[in-house]
């Protein structure tokens, strides 16, 4: 079966047992920055059913809490799921036990940073870090900046249409070339240090 | 008054000789010895089995031979034997409460191996029990008339069913609805799962069978106001709406309906059909008679109309009619208040109230009675999607969702299971299926529970008949394009399902009814963290309440279905005949007594009592009420005026068993332990059973609970050779956890001036189960004490001295 295939966890059987099971993974999620007592999720689906990138992800959300009870860790953070996430809280918002998926989906994202585990979605990481380190260096995005970091790991079909885009975009006036700039960027820039301190990467 | 005390001390083996459970490890004659010498003590002896037949002789001999008139069995816990010891002494004319037992086989011989160590306690066991019992005094049991009729407040199926059972068994009921008809939730639906019985068809004869029961009277439009007095005779007050028409005189007719022109939606079929404003709820309705509803009558409204007045041939309109006030002596009540549906516009997701065809089951109800029809179009629907778990199982409502707008409040959800919501929706379908020929029902839920008599058998019947399930709690619901789009996911599959159907049907949520919280308030009982009303145990008694002599049941007490409501109603009735059917009531003669000469009426009992029992009769008069008092003894330390004693546990008898009669030489550091009698003490017995060894240092008092403990007794305890206190409290006492930490912090807070340091105090719960915790609690706390050292002479003979002036 096709679901079976994609949990890296199963064995050759496909059939799960407890050793291969990570049980302080579980400890480890609810602890990290964002974490909460996953336990709480009645696996009811309000998520899964909610969710409009599902279509893009391996497991729906509902699915990737599972795994954390059980302690799939491998799985869990080689997924998409947690990289296809766009934070867009409609499953937080729904859901009956006040779970807050996107930021466990974020705690995940860090974790699978952390270990070196590469991402299904190989622009993803990319991305998230190109775009952190923009809006740390000009407290604000700015395209072109990132259009250029990430252009090395788009295709070149979709660096063509983002291209374009771009083009459009600043004919109109909505892009800017120039890099913008805020005040007090001694504050935004503690900021960053802080949130590197508390795990972020 | 009290003749000199003469006491008898009966030391039991336990056994044979050397062998026995208590002597093999406690030196008895030597026991018999430093017993005879106590002040007293007129007489001493040991005996194989005190417990037996010959045992028992020896103590009534006793008593003739010695004129004893107090006697100290030292022998197993009294858990064990107290009952057949008191009736023994009884037998020689001695009241039962002139008897005490010292627990040296539980507390002692099973849990020490040392000999010298275990007969030392034991002589302190006995010297404290001695003490108690020259302070013993004689009490009576005491019964107390109670009124036989009852009052059953709401009627719904719950009420209704326990008003029969009650009038049935020959008490007078009254019957207390809030609105014009009984008949409750179980008069709105069409068919009952998973029997398919007709609702209204089974509840109609119940109806009738109240309404004709020259015992039970029904006070509709009525609601309880004020609740005085005490269990088995509580005053009543209720307020009775005017009806406008005279129901002795309506035929229920319905010719003034027809005429009136004013047109509302109708309560009964939730908005799903109309009503006039004079009315009758359902044709069944009982009392059977018409109801002006003021609040929409022209002729309350703007002072016109009249016409019902007009057209009713009976003259039954009455628009002079005032509100009534009706005073009621009962025994017992039973509250039988049942639900209301959670409002789902709560659950936003849902759309309910965005379009007409989004409705709540009860609705749903409704429309199947009335003949199955879209309210939007009137056609008939082809396709319905149940869903289920609408605002139940819900902790909150997720993040960002600030407050819920409609009629829903934030806080709404309700996290537990609404019982009958899986069953319900499944009953619904089946029903759809039978009327509309190719009807196609999709029930849409997180989990199935069919956990009643055949409801599994019923689910799985409708599962080949062609209803589809599946397993996702909905994510939304929006109107598309003339239909509803129901979006979900399969989580099975874990792939999302969109669908559009004609129909949606919400199960609602259930909520206690409005004003349970006021009439808890009013009566004296407590709700649970869900909002319903709270038993006073959740297994061994589920329908009474914390409140003597008030019960409830149904839907009251959290949601469940009719076939649960009936059996708790049955229930309900059943306590009621056994607390009113004798016409009076044996109350405990171990209660808190006032002393109205030195109480000021400073009101800080009524507010610690944990029972309700001390109430203000007037101005200058505080009143406990026996019946209620559940004899804590909470308050007694709490009176600045030494107002209050507990009988059987008075202030004399406690320091008489703190200070005792200590062995010449004893053991240090001492720590004394207070424990509560019932679940602490059992635990206590249960270290003993199990021969778990805890420093035979350690002495315990027993008491009706630690908050029965003040200062003075502290004080006494140290200046009496304690190094340690510990206090132990059960569990499931009024007295709780964070009440015995509080009450801990106070005294450890009190007796700092005294030069006690706060580590020779210790607090604890425990069930009886987790007696290991409490003997831990012994072991750490003594290993504490070892190394603090025995409290120093000199502030021990400061307190003593303190002490004394005190007295």
């Amino acid at each position: 079966m096709k679901a079976n295939n994609k949990h890296a966890a199963a064995n050759d059987r496909h059939v799960i047992t407890a050793q291969m099971l990570d049980k302080t993974f579980l400890a480890e999620v609810m602890k990290m920055k964002g974490g909460q007592d996953v336990q709480d999720c009645i696996q009811c689906g309000v998520c899964a059913g909610s969710c409009f990138a599902s279509w893009a992800m391996d497991f729906t959300p509902m699915q990737i809490v599972r795994m954390l009870h059980l302690g799939m860790k491998e799985t869990v953070l080689s997924s998409s799921t947690i990289w296809v996430c766009a934070s867009c809280y409609t499953c937080a918002t729904r859901c009956p036990r006040g779970l807050d998926i996107p930021m466990i989906m974020s705690g995940l994202k860090n974790i699978a940073i952390k270990e070196n585990i590469p991402a299904k979605i190989q622009i993803k990481p990319k991305f998230h870090k190109s775009f952190a380190d923009i809006v740390q260096k000009y407290g604000r995005i700015h395209e072109p900046e990132l259009f250029l970091k990430i252009s090395n790991k788009t295709a070149p079909k979709t660096m063509m249409q983002d291209a374009v885009f771009g083009l459009t975009l600043l004919r109109k006036g909505k892009l800017k070339l120039k890099a913008p700039k805020v005040e007090q960027k001694a504050q935004w820039s503690s900021l960053f240090k802080n949130a590197s301190k508390e795990g972020a990467q | 008054m009290n003749p000199e005390p003469k006491i008898g001390v009966y030391i039991c083996r336990c056994g044979c000789d050397k062998e026995g459970n208590i002597s093999a490890t406690v030196d008895v004659e030597k026991l018999k010895e430093a017993a005879a010498a106590m002040p007293g003590v007129k007489a001493a002896e040991v005996y194989e089995f005190v417990c037996s037949n010959p045992g028992q002789q020896m103590i009534r001999d006793g008593i003739k031979q010695h004129k004893l008139n107090r006697i100290v069995v030292a022998a197993c816990s009294p858990r064990m034997h107290l009952e057949t010891f008191r009736r023994n002494v009884k037998q020689e004319g001695l009241n039962p409460y002139l008897l005490e037992i010292a627990n040296i086989r539980e507390q002692c011989s099973w849990i020490h191996e040392d000999r010298k160590l275990a007969t030392i306690k034991a002589i302190d066991l006995v010297g404290r029990a001695v003490e108690r019992a020259r302070n013993l005094k004689p009490l009576e049991e005491k019964t107390v008339k109670v009124n036989r009729d009852a009052l059953v407040i709401g009627g719904g199926i719950a009420g209704i069913n326990a008003s029969i059972e009650l009038a049935d068994k020959g008490f007078q009921v009254y019957l207390v609805e809030k609105g014009p008809s009984v008949g409750g939730h179980m008069a709105q639906l069409g068919k009952t799962f998973p029997t398919l019985d007709c609702s209204s068809c089974i509840i109609t004869p119940k109806m009738v069978y109240v309404a004709q029961h020259p015992l039970i009277k029904i006070l509709s439009l009525s609601e309880v106001t004020k609740v005085e007095g005490m269990p088995g005779n509580y005053k009543i007050t209720i307020t009775k709406r005017p009806r406008s028409v005279d129901a002795s005189k309506c035929t229920a007719c319905g010719e003034c309906s027809r005429k009136c022109p004013v047109t509302v939606k109708s309560e009964f079929e939730v908005g799903m059909g109309q009503r006039k404003a004079i009315y009758q709820p359902f044709r069944q309705a009982v009392p059977s008679a018409y109801y002006i509803d003021r609040e929409h009558c022209l002729y309350f409204t703007k002072g016109i109309c009249k016409v019902c007045q007009k057209f009713c041939k009976a003259s039954a309109v009455d628009f002079t009619q005032q509100e009534e006030t009706i005073e009621l002596n009962v025994g017992a009540i039973v509250v039988s208040t049942g639900y209301e549906l959670l409002d789902p516009h709560y659950v936003k997701q849902y759309s309910y109230g965005l379009h007409p065809d989004i409705v709540t089951h009860l609705q749903f109800e409704r429309l199947l009675v009335q003949g199955l029809h879209r309210p939007s179009t009137g056609e008939q629907p082809k396709k319905i999607a149940f869903i289920l778990c609408v605002g139940s199982r819900m902790t909150q409502n997720g993040v960002g969702n600030g407050n819920g707008n409609g009629n829903g409040e934030e806080g709404d959800a309700c996290e537990y299971c609404c019982n009958i919501g899986c069953m319900n929706a499944i009953k619904e379908a089946y029903v759809f299926q039978k009327e509309v020929p190719d009807a196609d029902p999709w029930v849409f839920y997180t989990d199935i529970r069919a956990h009643g008599k055949g409801y599994e058998e019923f689910y799985a019947r409708l599962r080949n008949h062609g209803v589809r399930f599946v397993r996702g709690r909905t994510a939304e619901v929006m109107p598309h394009n003339g239909s509803l789009r129901v979006r979900a996911a399969d989580t099975l599959l874990g792939l999302p399902i969109e669908e559009d159907f004609d129909m949606v049907v919400l199960s609602a949520g259930l909520t206690p009814s409005q004003g349970t919280d006021n009439l808890a308030r009013m009566v004296g009982i407590h709700t649970g963290s869900d909002g319903f009303f709270l038993e006073r145990h959740h297994k061994l008694r589920p329908v009474d309440t914390q409140r003597e002599g008030v019960y409830a049941c149904g839907c009251a007490l959290g949601p469940k279905d009719i076939r649960e409501t009936i059996t708790e109603s049955m229930a309900a009735a059943s306590h009621v005949a056994s607390f009113l059917g004798k016409g009076e009531v044996a109350v405990s003669s171990e209660v808190a007594i006032i002393d109205d000469k030195k109480c000021d009426n400073c009101e800080k009992c009524i507010t610690i009592c944990p029972a309700r029992a001390i109430v203000k009769t007037s101005e200058t008069h505080v009143e406990i009420n026996p019946m209620s008092c559940i004899g804590c003894g909470i308050c007694v330390p709490v009176c600045p005026k030494n107002a209050i004693d507990l009988n059987h546990n008075t202030e004399a008898q406690l320091m008489g068993q703190i200070r005792g009669n200590p062995p010449k030489e004893d053991l240090s550091p001492k720590i004394v332990a207070f424990i509560e009698k019932n679940t602490a003490y059992a635990a206590a017995d249960l270290a003993g059973q199990t021969r778990s060894q805890y420093g035979a240092n350690v002495r315990i008092v027993s008491v009706p609970s630690v908050g029965r403990v003040g200062l003075k007794h502290m004080l006494q305890v140290f200046a009496s050779g304690a190094d340690g206190v510990a206090l132990i409290e059960g569990e499931d006492s009024s007295f709780t956890g964070d009440k015995v930490r509080e009450h801990l912090t106070r005294l450890k807070k009190e007796l700092q001036p005294y030069g006690i340091e706060s580590l020779r105090l210790v607090s604890t719960t425990t069930t009886i189960p987790q007696y290991p915790k409490m003997v831990e609690t012994f072991e750490v706390f003594n290993s504490r004490l070892f190394k603090m050292g025995p409290l120093s002479p000199k502030v021990r003979s400061e307190i003593e001295k303190k002490l004394k002036e005190v007295q």
